[in-house]
């Protein structure tokens, strides 16, 4: 994806994002809260993050602290979002 | 001769491809002061994220029920004008590297209509709250939605006004491929809010 020369992969990295958002939203109203949902939700977030990060704030080749600042969001937010949702789940 | 080594010309543009790098590597898209700004925000949003979590810990009932009665279709379209709008300053950033200004115009105009679109779904979506008896105080999940949307927007509304700045500067010639910091910096600004959204979206609407 990286020999894609720069204005492609935006246009590639956007319909991605449509996509997932899409089918996050279409998942998201069909299934049932369980584990599985939790999961892809919030994996969802951490790859939709990171590619807006690298790409779009074009950080990826850029410095390294701000780089890693931000990919360290969107570790820690999907992390904790699924482990509270995990708990919901064994609670109720 | 091994396979691995490098002709003389190589050899030459090495050091100068590597300094590049480490120039490229230390670079900061926009400016700092925008930088400090983006780092403040994304520490507000994950306070207010740390308030999700501790809220939806003690009342797992409440942030199941609560997605199933706010409108996910104006989250969503909600998602795709932030996405769409982050998409589009990242094109306006290609086209001033070419010089080419009335392209990069029509891409931050395109980005004009997806705060529009953002605020015209966002009051259809307190309208249709509120005809569906839906407010702050109808559950600590409410309280918790409003208090990360209306924020959210208040950031959205004031990058509207940062984005009628770089328009203008644009128009009138202020930005080429050889100087363009600022509206680097309002694209940066504008990328963070998005990021937010795409945390947002997911927590409130979708994980129930």
């Amino acid at each position: 994806m990286s020999k894609l020369p720069h204005n492609r992969l935006l246009d590639l990295l956007w319909i991605v994002l449509l996509a997932l958002t899409l089918g996050g939203s279409w998942l998201g109203e069909s299934s049932p809260p369980g584990i599985g949902l939790g999961l892809f939700v919030t994996l969802v977030i951490a790859v939709k993050g990171r590619i807006v990060i690298d790409h779009f704030m074009e950080l990826k080749n850029a410095n390294a602290t701000l780089r890693r600042l931000m990919h360290l969001y969107f570790y820690l937010i999907p992390l904790v979002a699924f482990l509270v949702y995990l708990t919901n789940i064994i609670k109720l | 001769m091994d396979a691995r080594s490098t002709t003389p010309e190589e050899t030459t543009l090495q050091p100068q491809l590597e300094s590049e790098e480490s120039e490229n590597n230390g670079r900061i898209p926009g400016n700092r002061g925008m930088w400090a700004g983006i780092l403040a925000e994304m520490t507000e949003f994950g306070l207010l994220f740390g308030v999700y979590f501790v809220a939806r810990f003690y009342n797992p009932e409440s942030f199941q029920l609560g997605p199933g009665q706010i409108n996910t279709l104006a989250g969503t379209a909600n998602t795709v004008m932030m996405i769409s709008g982050s998409y589009f300053v990242a094109k306006a950033i290609q086209t001033i590297r070419i010089d080419n200004r009335a392209a990069t115009l029509r891409w931050l105009f395109l980005v004009l209509l997806t705060i529009v679109g953002y605020a015209t779904i966002k009051s259809l979506e307190i309208q249709w709250n509120i005809e569906n008896g839906v407010n702050g105080r109808s559950g600590v999940f409410f309280t918790v939605y409003y208090y990360l949307t209306f924020t959210h927007m208040v950031h959205v509304l004031w990058g509207g006004m940062g984005l009628l700045w770089i328009m203008l500067r644009t128009h009138s010639g202020h930005y080429s491929s050889e100087s363009h910091e600022g509206m680097e910096s309002f694209a940066s600004y504008w990328h963070a809010t998005d990021l937010v959204w795409l945390v947002i979206f997911p927590l409130l609407y979708l994980l129930r």
